[in-house]
Parts: structure tokens; C-alpha cells; sequence
């Protein structure tokens, strides 16, 4: 009987065991791969340098692994050497990311690399878009509680990544966000809806000896814990939503904004309507001071902690994001209104099917200052309401129709003025109209064409003698036109034109083929200069000639 | 209790996140005279060896004259004449061979000319060295571990120099400072890449003598981020033909664990 027991409890341990054992192996992984190659030479008329490598290639890899409340992913990185308009501090390759995660319903805790934003970004977003060549992520733990339904708590602590480093400053977050109509008994079967929001982020450096402007002998006693602190509301009530947030920045002299002592605001406010067949908003932005980095010397795009949205519709079309808007970290006003309304079938203007009219008008300005002083001092007063240089201007109506079952028309005006200072260029103000057609024509139930013709005139001149250097500039032409096969094959062809007062003309062509999740694309042609943009975040994309490629695929 | 362990954890994290510097305390003396404008620079320090007879040694100069150009006061060159074969002067040349030199080429192993080390590191550059430019760039723009400043006046052929460290991070295993004189303007007799001989090249940068030790002197600092030295050091010029007014003093901050370069710092003699 005792030998028997003995033999039961070794089975139950053996059985038990492979149980593990089949738990830890089972779950199930997937990933995705993306490899893009570019090859340029150089061509002087529209700017292009050679490529000395002839081949430049970005890849990577993710690869999560999933098993119940619990994952753990990678992603391998390769840049050999980056695409241009990539920084080259990410030459290299190896594993980027990785993190392992444990997610229940009252508790999430990852440790390793992790995104995550609090609120609308303004006081923390770690984000990664891989476009823009821009990595955030933090690596160190983060976790998120739900003690009660309607409750969330985040908490975090970690370090930038920065390239195929970390930045030094040590980033660490709170973030309390309260579903009211959950946490309330009288609040829950109201049609108001409220969710109360707030966050806090410190991070810690290290000193560092930063001169004074006023006295080179002397240098900056630095803050090392500096904090941000967010409220934030959002109600929905009806056919009506307000989201609203408020943060505000302690001292935190850095390198943008040339070590000054002023705290920082931002305020963001966006009021909408919304039934069938009409919405409206309005969205007023006040930033002052909110750049917001883990490394104070640090300027450009990488190791900021918070995000400040952008402001103004953000298009697709090429001549609308030719003179794309740079959010000024460093003080803006702005104010964006947009109604869109959907004329009813069997209407005059609605048509066969209807038709979808939107108007949108976006403004924003620098703030109105006074300048006190540079590094060391609280470097300027400004008034809330107060306006400044004119940074941008667009209003545009957008038609959207569809003419016959096969048929559909979008056609686009915008007027924009733009001001080069937002890139650091020398102030001025670009002033553009714009025509955009976009016709997209199911022929047969195999094939598809798209057609993109667009119009800009424009103010702008490029005239180098005259130290006018901008190749955006000037009178543009563009059109496109894309041939889908079926679910596989597309081929494509474009050109730009600078007819007047610009330099280049970018013709390009493309084939692509999809097979379930793998698509493969090649395209040869000439690359425009300029700027991508991706909510007001920026990347320079340089002037290209040449082959580029790209294939995904997923798993 | 979970309520009041989270209001606890967010009252810490609130009390130690941020910190308020009052407009009195802005600013602080950080003494360093005047050069200690932009020490929180991390600057980049190249030693080139050269020699005379070295054909290929004045397409390095092109392209670190042309770093220089683009860098500006964010790059410290030391030219330093190799000892042997291509280092020999042209006979009524000067010698610019030095002692230290011997020892800094001996220690990185240089059999070819030119060479050179960045930061003294582990890669060696070679021929043209466009590649260093790019490798440069990389250098300054890191975040500087410490602060350098020097600064140097003399009377009559005896010099005072002042050098300030500042240290940003925890630097452990030992800190020396290493002090060099370097003279520019030195015109003498220099092979050419296109085999003619230049009898006028222009040398500068040129290694005069190191005034600390060959590696340095011991920095008595304990390497904790925040601790600040001064020290003062005087040198008396006993060659002749050394014109202070052509000369720098080039200061290095280093780590005596590897011999490599944390920070650096260049003045003219006053």
C-alpha cells in the first residue's frame, strides 16, 4: 500500500511535471519582418549625394511569445548603414527590445523595454515610430494596477533608449486615472460621462557644469530631479465630448531651451460634436516651455519623454505635406476648428449615395515674449493668451464623393501660410494654395485604378544666388496613378514637378506584391527633400536618386 | 492598506522629484578662470604621429585641418614626430623628436606612418584617415563624464598653469592629468605625397614636451560625480627655440586603468 502510494505521488509528480512543462512550451509566438534597402547616387540637380556603401539597409524583427498572462518579445535592429535621413548613430545591429510581461486583470507588470504614455503624452510618451527613426522606449519596470474596477495606476521607472544606447537621466512616473461613472454608484447609469486623470514624472541627472551666459566664470546650478505634473478631464455627455488636460514642468534648464530656469505649462483643450452626419471640434493648444528631455544636453529628436500633439489636420497628400507643421516645444498658441457634414442620398448636393463635406482651419502662433535674460535666468516673460511670430496658417474643404459604384472623387482645397522658423530656418511666411483630385476607380472586380493629380502655387522661390536654398519651394505639379491586379500585384507611377520658381522634377515608379501577410515593393526614382512629419514630429528626409525596396511579412 | 501603500508611493515619488532653485542660486563660481566657458564640452583629442619623411603624413594634416575647420575648438590635436625611419629630420631640419613621443608610439605599437588614436582608444587610424572625421563627430557629441579647463600665462620663459577638473560621473579606478607643450608654425622640410619634397610645410600641433609625467600625473581625487580639483603646475622652457607665442598647452584628462582620454582641454599661453 505504502509502495503504491510512493507510486501514485511519483506519477502525480511526473504528470504534474510534464503539465509544466507542456504550460512553459505551450503558448504560441508571432512576429513580423521588415526589411528596407535604399541605393542613391548622386544627382545634383535635385541635391542627392552618393551613397560611398551603394547599399543602405534598415531590417528588423519582432518576436512575441505569448502563454496565457504571460509574454515575453524581442526585436532585432540592423542598420547597414541606416536609410538616409536616418541617424547614423544607429550604424550597427543587435537586439533592440526585449521584455518579458505578465498581464492579469488586477496587475501588469513588464520588466525590460516598454511604451507607455500618460494621458495625451504631455508629461510622459514613450513611443517608438519606426519612420521617423524615433525610440523612446523606456528600459526598467513598469507596472499598472486595477485595485477596484474603474482604477488604473501606473507606475514606472526606467531609462531611455537612445540609438543603440541609454540616455543617463533616470526617468520615473505615477499616472491615476479614474472612471467616475465606475467609481461612483449615483454616477453610473448617467448619461455623463467623466474620467479624471493625473499623472507625475521626475527624472534624476547627474550634475554637469553648464556656463553661465551672464558670467563664463560662473555655471549653472542645475536642478537634478526635475518633475511634471498633469491633470487631466474628459466628459463625454451626449452627442458632446471635452478632453482637457493641464501640465506643468518644474525647473528644468536644458539645451533646447538654452538653459533657462522659467517652469513650463501646456494646456490642451478639444470640444466635439458628434451625431450621424455632422461632427464639429475645436481644439485650442498653449505650450510654453514644455520640452521636456532625460538628457538636458541633449538636442534633437531622440531621448524626449514627453509628447505634445500637434495641432493642425494632418494629411497624406504630398503638395499638404510639403511644408509639413513642426510643433515648437518651446511656446505655441494655437487653435484648430473643423466641421464635417455628410449630405443625405437623394439630396441635391447628396447625390446618388451622399456626399461628405469637411472644413478644417488650423492657426498657431509664438508666444508673445519678453526676454529677460539667457542661460541662468528665467529667460523671458510671456502672457497666456498673448501671440507671437505666426508659425502656420491652413484652411481647407475636402469633398468627398462618390460618383457611381465604381467611381469615387475626393477633391481638396487648402490655403496655407507657413513660416520657416519652425525648422530653424530664417523667418518669412510661404503662402500656398492648393488643388488636390483623387479618384479612385474600381474597374472590374480584378483591377483598380488610383489617380492623385495636385496643384500648389506658392510664394516660396528657390534662388540659391539669392541664399534661397529650399527645394520645397515654388510652383508644383504632381500626379499619380496606381494599377491594383487582383490581390497581389500593384504598379505605380508619380512625378513632381517644380514648373516655376523651383528646381527638380522626381519621377518614380513602383510594383508591389502582397501574398497573404508578405508584401514585397521596388520602386526607382528621384526622392524630393524635405521633411516627414508624424504628429509634428520630424525627420529630415535628404534628396535621393535610386532604387529602394522594402518587404514585410508577419507571422 | 493597498490605498495607503499607493498615497504613500506617490507622496515619495512627489517629494523627491523635483527639485527648486531659487534666481539667487542660478548660478554658482566654478572657478577655472576664463577658459572655464563650454568645459562641460566634451571634446576630442587626436595624436597624430607624423614624420618629416612620411609622404602620406600631410594628407592626414588635409584631413584634420579640415576637422579642425568644422569642429573648431572641440578638437585637440597633438602631432607627435615619430622616432624612427620617416620620423628622422632632413639633415639641417630641426628635430622635433621628443623623449614622451617615443614612449606614447612604443606603447600603441605604430609601425606605419601616419597613425593616429582618438581619445586614445583601441582603433588605429591610418593613411588619410577620412574615417576619423565621422568617429570624431561621435565623441563630441557624448555627454562629457567630466569638465577640463586650463589656463596658462608666462613670464619670461617660465610658465603657471592652472587646471581645473570638474567630474560629472562616478569615475572609478584612478584619474590622471597629463600636460603638454605644443608649438604651431614650425616650418621645415616634409615629404609630399606627390614625392616632391615641400621645404616650407608648415607644422603644427608639434609635440614640445610633456610637463606632467609621460602618462600623467595622479589626480588625489576620490572619482565621485561632483568633486572639483584645482591644481597649479609651473614649467620652465629651456629649448630656445620654442616661440610661446606659437605654443599651446593641451591638458588630458585620462583613466589610468587604459591610458585612455575622459576629457581635454587646450589654451594659448598669455
Amino acid at each position: 500500500m505504502k509502495n503504491k502510494r510512493l507510486l501514485l505521488s511519483a506519477l502525480a509528480c511526473i504528470v504534474s511535471g510534464v503539465a509544466g512543462a507542456q504550460g512553459i512550451m505551450g503558448g504560441h509566438v508571432t512576429g513580423n519582418i521588415q526589411l528596407d534597402g535604399q541605393m542613391s547616387h548622386a544627382d545634383s540637380v535635385i541635391g542627392a549625394e552618393d551613397v560611398p556603401e551603394h547599399l543602405k539597409l534598415n531590417a528588423r524583427a519582432d518576436i512575441l511569445y505569448t502563454n496565457g498572462d504571460f509574454s515575453a518579445g524581442l526585436r532585432f535592429e540592423a542598420y547597414q548603414t541606416p536609410l538616409l535621413g536616418f541617424n547614423a548613430q544607429y550604424t550597427g545591429q543587435g537586439i533592440a527590445h526585449y521584455f518579458v510581461s505578465y498581464k492579469a486583470k488586477r496587475i501588469s507588470v513588464t520588466a525590460g523595454h516598454f511604451y507607455e504614455q500618460f494621458g495625451s503624452g504631455m508629461i510622459l510618451r514613450a513611443y517608438e515610430d519606426r519612420y521617423l527613426g524615433l525610440d523612446n522606449a523606456l528600459l526598467g519596470l513598469n507596472v499598472t494596477l486595477r485595485p477596484v474596477d474603474g482604477l488604473t495606476v501606473k507606475a514606472l521607472a526606467g531609462k531611455q533608449r537612445v540609438y543603440w544606447d541609454y540616455g543617463n537621466g533616470l526617468v520615473r512616473g505615477l499616472d491615476a486615472e479614474a472612471d467616475l461613472n465606475s467609481l461612483v454608484k449615483p454616477l453610473s447609469d448617467s448619461k455623463l460621462h467623466m474620467t479624471l486623470g493625473a499623472g507625475f514624472v521626475s527624472k534624476y541627472e547627474e550634475e554637469e557644469s553648464i556656463p553661465s551666459a551672464a558670467d563664463p566664470a560662473s555655471r549653472l546650478n542645475l536642478p537634478l530631479n526635475v518633475g511634471a505634473a498633469a491633470v487631466r478631464l474628459n466628459i463625454d455627455y451626449g452627442h458632446f465630448t471635452l478632453q482637457s488636460e493641464y501640465a506643468r514642468k518644474g525647473q528644468d534648464p536644458s539645451k533646447i531651451n538654452d538653459y533657462i530656469y522659467r517652469p513650463g505649462e501646456a494646456l490642451m483643450v478639444n470640444m466635439s460634436y458628434s451625431r450621424r452626419g455632422l461632427s464639429a471640434s475645436l481644439q485650442a493648444k498653449h505650450i510654453d516651455n514644455m520640452g521636456f528631455k532625460s538628457v538636458r544636453s541633449q538636442a534633437g529628436e531622440m531621448l524626449f519623454i514627453n509628447y505634445l500633439p500637434a495641432i493642425n489636420k494632418q494629411y497624406t497628400y504630398a503638395s499638404l505635406t510639403m511644408f509639413p507643421y513642426v510643433t515648437q516645444v518651446n511656446g505655441e498658441n494655437g487653435l484648430q476648428g473643423e466641421v464635417a457634414y455628410r449630405f443625405k442620398k437623394g439630396t441635391l448636393l447628396g447625390g446618388k449615395y451622399g456626399t461628405d463635406v469637411t472644413l478644417n482651419a488650423s492657426t498657431i502662433y509664438g508666444l508673445d515674449t519678453v526676454q529677460v535674460g539667457g542661460a541662468g535666468t528665467e529667460g523671458y516673460t510671456a502672457s497666456w493668451l498673448g501671440l507671437g511670430q505666426h508659425y502656420f496658417t491652413d484652411a481647407s474643404l475636402e469633398v468627398e464623393k462618390k460618383l457611381s459604384k465604381k467611381l469615387t472623387l475626393t477633391a481638396i482645397y487648402c490655403y496655407q501660410e507657413f513660416n520657416p522658423a519652425v525648422e530653424g530656418e530664417e523667418p518669412g511666411l510661404y503662402h500656398n494654395h492648393i488643388v488636390v483630385g483623387d479618384l479612385h476607380w474600381r474597374v472590374d472586380k480584378k483591377h483598380s485604378l488610383h489617380f492623385k493629380a495636385e496643384w500648389m502655387g506658392s510664394d516660396s522661390r528657390y534662388a540659391p544666388d539669392e541664399g534661397l536654398t529650399d527645394r520645397r519651394a515654388g510652383d508644383w505639379l504632381m500626379g499619380f496613378v496606381e494599377w491594383s491586379i487582383g490581390t497581389h500585384w500593384f504598379l505605380s507611377a508619380s512625378d513632381q514637378y517644380a514648373y516655376n520658381d523651383g528646381t527638380g522634377n522626381y519621377p518614380s515608379i513602383a510594383v508591389g506584391y502582397t501574398q497573404g501577410t508578405t508584401r514585397l515593393q521596388v520602386g526607382y526614382g528621384k526622392q524630393r527633400e524635405g521633411l516627414l512629419c508624424i504628429g509634428g514630429v520630424c525627420r529630415p528626409v535628404p534628396a535621393s536618386n535610386g532604387l529602394t525596396f522594402s518587404l514585410s511579412t508577419s507571422f | 492598506m493597498k490605498k495607503s501603500i499607493l498615497i504613500l508611493s506617490a507622496a515619495a515619488l512627489l517629494m523627491a522629484g523635483c527639485d527648486k532653485i531659487s534666481p539667487d542660486d542660478y548660478t554658482q563660481s566654478a572657478g577655472g578662470g576664463s577658459n572655464w566657458t563650454n568645459a562641460n564640452v566634451h571634446r576630442a583629442f587626436v595624436e597624430k604621429y607624423t614624420g618629416p619623411k612620411c609622404t602620406n603624413c600631410p594628407k592626414a594634416d588635409v584631413t584634420l585641418d579640415a576637422a579642425h575647420h568644422q569642429f573648431g575648438d572641440k578638437l585637440i590635436v597633438i602631432s607627435v614626430n615619430y622616432p624612427t625611419g620617416q620620423g628622422v629630420p632632413w639633415a639641417g631640419n630641426p628635430d622635433l623628436r621628443t623623449e614622451d613621443g617615443t614612449a606614447w608610439s612604443q606603447y600603441f605599437g605604430i609601425s606605419e606612418l601616419p597613425a593616429a588614436y582618438l581619445d586614445r582608444g583601441t582603433k588605429q587610424y591610418t593613411g588619410s584617415m577620412s574615417e576619423i572625421v565621422s568617429d570624431i563627430e561621435k565623441v563630441i557629441n557624448q555627454t562629457p563624464q567630466a569638465a577640463v579647463a586650463v589656463n596658462a600665462t608666462a613670464e619670461g620663459d617660465s610658465i603657471s598653469i592652472t587646471v581645473d577638473v570638474e567630474l560629472y560621473s562616478q569615475l572609478d579606478g584612478g584619474l590622471s592629468l597629463t600636460l603638454a607643450l605644443t608649438e604651431d608654425s614650425l616650418v621645415y622640410k616634409q615629404s609630399m605625397p606627390d614625392g616632391d619634397p615641400d621645404e616650407n610645410y608648415v607644422h603644427n600641433h608639434m609635440l614640445r614636451d610633456v610637463i606632467t609625467g609621460t602618462w600623467g600625473d595622479d589626480i588625489p581625487m576620490e572619482g565621485l560625480a561632483g568633486e572639483h580639483k584645482v591644481g597649479h603646475f609651473s614649467y620652465k622652457v629651456t629649448n630656445s627655440d620654442i616661440q610661446l607665442q606659437n605654443c599651446h598647452i593641451v591638458a588630458l584628462l585620462s583613466r589610468k586603468s587604459d591610458r585612455s582620454v575622459i576629457n581635454c582641454a587646450e589654451t594659448t599661453i598669455n
